[in-house]
């Protein structure tokens, strides 16, 4: 086995493994441990905890706020999540379960190849607003492009991957399979899925410390998912402290002759 | 979309607190400074760095923002002072990201390495500079949180930046004046109990003369069975003055037991624009008073930011309230379920509740010469949800009702640019072109009465209007049930 293969097909694969998520549960434990002192939540704030699942599914997974204000964007962002979404599931069932279905002749293979046209697509556009558009352009950071130019370089090599390299997915099976099982063999050497593998596992690294965290992050947020009930039911800030105030002896004291005089009801 | 990159926000930054105010409320640092010349403690960056440390330990939200945005832009148009102004700093995630940069550099490791690549800044004085014109030229009305993907709202990371700039000795006049007062008199406006006994007196009299009915406004009458508090403005005429009368005849009509009180009687809180401390000061005069009057549960008037205090913050800075019962309306009999732990209800909860019971006598006729539209006050629409009450209360008083446009209305409102602080002379030609997006909406609905239930709403649609040359009259919801009810 070459050092290309085993650095980027065995070492970095379960090294990305953990990082993703030893990282992905450290940052959640960095924002649950901070208390969440008052209720804040934003309308329409449901009353009750169904409520408030049904907020947070639409929201999470329909991209509803985005819908009410920038529709271009909620294309656009909304194609290109529920691609990953899907290409990740087709990857699993493809890597898998390849041999247990196929959708209407078209193999789970040939499927993550087409979508993946239409995902680079998206990421395209995302890409191109930034750049075009002045006011993204201002507040884009070097990593918010670069997340995006690692995105659509994957969904190109897997593209690649799938209708130039001729790799057989049975070998990535095989090879994927001994790395579940902890008896790594030897990957496809192949050096577009090498480098494919390689820019996923980057990926895998660097989620926990970039803003990919918001698929957690969202169903933190006290904003939409606290009932709005704060008149109905105690919440406890655990940091509140006690405050003094002028009592009504001092300001009686104070305003002594103006509310005399509207005790006499004069 | 145009950016202006000369910061053109800076010219409306608020002017500094006076040192008598600062040192009345003992707040750090009093001390002569100007919006120019800060003149900063010398370890004032020590300072600002711990409690920014402090703030990201004690709000789970903001910590949650400094990692979650990821820049999609979906906020950059929504906010009016962006609109009114093009500066980058007033795009929602450009005000945010003046905590991010300072997150970053002290933080993360990107930051660190990468500097301004990676988007992080240097706690300097000049980003002090930033941070005081910039948190406060947000009006923490939340309408960015509306749009923004994840529901990042900048209102708490707004508020949690002024945390930081109180404690180095940085607050605006126009807050800080307000404040004082409110501690030390007993309401915002600083009108003593003899001038609001007397304002009560005028109404008693305004009312006598109109319907020939005698009134009388109870004021701190021990055993009533509600205290009533409203914000301190409605005793002081201008647009709010009608609202006054229209809870007064309102009350007698139904034959309430209430009183008002002068200790208490400030319902809005500029505490809520300043920090934590001095927003539970404020409102904790409310149950205080509640107490030592002995009645039984509490009702609030028209007023935006204090109903944001009063609903999501009231039963946990200052509850709980055990010697109060669960507000029942003593006319229709209905429990307010959503208020039984606080114990105070909204005025237009409890209006609601008497027109849907038949429970007053009112003649809508009485308002056919307005046309009536509605302005949903940022707080009451998007804290605590107050959306159709005052709706179906208009619709009830008053013939002729006209809805604003989708775009500027109800959940999406456009605030009257004036909260948090931001109700000051030097920022009212910023505030004339942020509201231009909602005044060309109620042009276009051809009414002649707005309506609203806040009072600073009132005092700057009233400006507005004028300098807008319509001739639209601004008051509160209650003042069209003033009008329609039948003495």
């Amino acid at each position: 086995m070459g050092v290309l293969e085993f650095t980027i097909g065995i070492f970095l694969a379960y090294i990305s493994v953990i990082v993703l998520i030893v990282g992905s549960i450290y940052k959640f434990l960095t924002w649950i441990k901070v208390p969440v002192p008052l209720k804040v939540p934003l309308t329409p704030g449901p009353t009750t905890y169904t409520g408030v699942v049904a907020r947070l599914a639409t929201d999470a997974f329909l991209f509803r706020p985005l819908l009410k204000g920038a529709k271009k964007l909620w294309l656009g962002g909304w194609i290109f999540h529920v691609l990953l979404l899907t290409t990740i599931i087709a990857h699993i069932i493809n890597i898998l379960f390849h041999d247990l279905w196929s959708v209407i002749g078209y193999t789970w293979y040939d499927i993550i190849g087409y979508t993946g046209i239409i995902f680079a697509g998206a990421l395209a556009f995302l890409i191109v607003r930034r750049i075009v558009m002045p006011n993204l352009r201002y507040i884009s950071h070097l990593s918010d492009y670069l997340i995006l130019l690692l995105l659509i370089s994957i969904v190109l090599l897997g593209d690649y991957v799938r209708f130039y390299s001729g790799v057989d997915v049975k070998q990535v099976s095989a090879f994927i399979y001994s790395l579940i099982y902890l008896k790594p063999i030897e990957p496809p050497s192949n050096i577009y899925f090498l480098l494919h593998m390689f820019l996923v596992e980057l990926l895998m690294i660097y989620i926990p410390f970039s803003k990919v965290m918001h698929f957690i992050g969202i169903f933190l947020n006290p904003v939409k998912n606290q009932r709005n009930d704060a008149r109905m039911r105690r919440k406890v800030n655990p940091w509140d402290f006690p405050v003094e105030i002028m009592s009504w002896e001092e300001y009686y004291n104070k305003f002594k002759d103006e509310l005399e005089m509207i005790e006499r009801g004069g | 979309m145009k950016l202006d990159f000369s910061r053109p926000g800076e010219k409306f930054r608020l002017h500094a607190s006076k040192k008598s105010d600062m040192e009345l409320m003992k707040l750090p640092f009093p001390r002569e400074w100007s919006r120019d010349d800060f003149k900063l403690p010398e370890n004032w960056k020590e300072i600002a760095l711990k409690k920014f440390d402090e703030v990201l330990k004690k709000y789970r939200s903001v910590r949650l923002y400094m990692d979650l945005c990821v820049h999609c832009g979906a906020c950059s148009d929504k906010c009016p002072f962006f609109l009114a102004t093009n500066d980058p700093y007033n795009m929602p995630v450009g005000r945010q990201d003046l905590m991010r940069a300072v997150y970053r550099k002290y933080y993360t490791r990107e930051g660190k390495l990468l500097g301004e690549k990676a988007g992080a800044r240097d706690f300097d004085e000049e980003m002090v500079k930033l941070w005081y014109t910039y948190f406060y030229q947000c009006s923490e009305c939340r309408r960015c949180a509306v749009f923004c993907p994840y529901g990042i709202d900048t209102a708490e990371i707004t508020m949690a930046a002024r945390e930081v700039l109180v404690a180095i000795g940085l607050s605006p006049r126009s807050t800080t004046e307000s404040i004082a007062k409110c501690e030390y008199i007993g309401n915002h406006m600083g009108i003593p109990p003899a001038a609001l006994a007397d304002a009560c007196r005028f109404m008693e009299e305004e009312i006598k003369e109109e319907t020939g009915v005698e009134v009388k406004i109870p004021i701190n009458k021990k055993g009533a069975e509600i205290l009533f508090v409203p914000p301190s403005a409605d005793f002081f005429g201008g647009p709010h003055w009608g609202t006054f009368k229209g809870y007064v005849k309102l009350f007698h009509q139904i034959g309430l037991d209430y009183t008002i009180s002068t200790y208490a009687s400030e319902g809005g809180n500029f505490g809520l624009f300043l920090n934590y401390e001095h927003m539970k000061k404020i409102n904790a005069k409310i149950y205080k008073e509640a107490k030592r009057l002995g009645v039984k549960w509490i009702l609030g008037g028209e007023c935006g930011h204090m109903w944001r205090v009063i609903h999501d913050f009231m039963g946990t800075i200052n509850g709980p309230a055990d010697f109060l019962e669960e507000p029942v309306s003593p006319i229709t009999g209905t429990k307010f379920k959503n208020a039984v732990y606080t114990k105070m209800v909204h005025i237009c909860e409890f209006t609601a509740d008497l027109i849907k019971h038949n429970k007053l006598k009112i003649d809508p006729s009485r308002n056919d010469q307005y046309v009536v539209t509605y302005h949903d006050s940022c707080n009451p629409t998007r804290a605590m949800g107050l959306i159709d009450e005052p709706r179906y209360i208009l619709k009830s008083v008053c013939r002729n009702y006209v809805e604003l446009d989708p775009s500027v209305n109800r959940e999406r409102t456009i605030c009257c640019t004036a909260g948090a602080g931001l109700l000051a002379d030097e920022t009212l030609e910023l505030r004339l072109k942020a509201i231009k997006p909602k005044m060309e909406a109620i042009k276009r609905t051809g009414a002649n009465f707005l309506a609203m239930i806040c009072a600073i709403d009132k005092a700057s649609f009233d400006t507005y209007v004028r300098h807008y040359k319509l001739p639209i009259k601004v008051g509160g919801v209650h003042e069209l049930v003033g009008n329609a009810i039948v003495l």
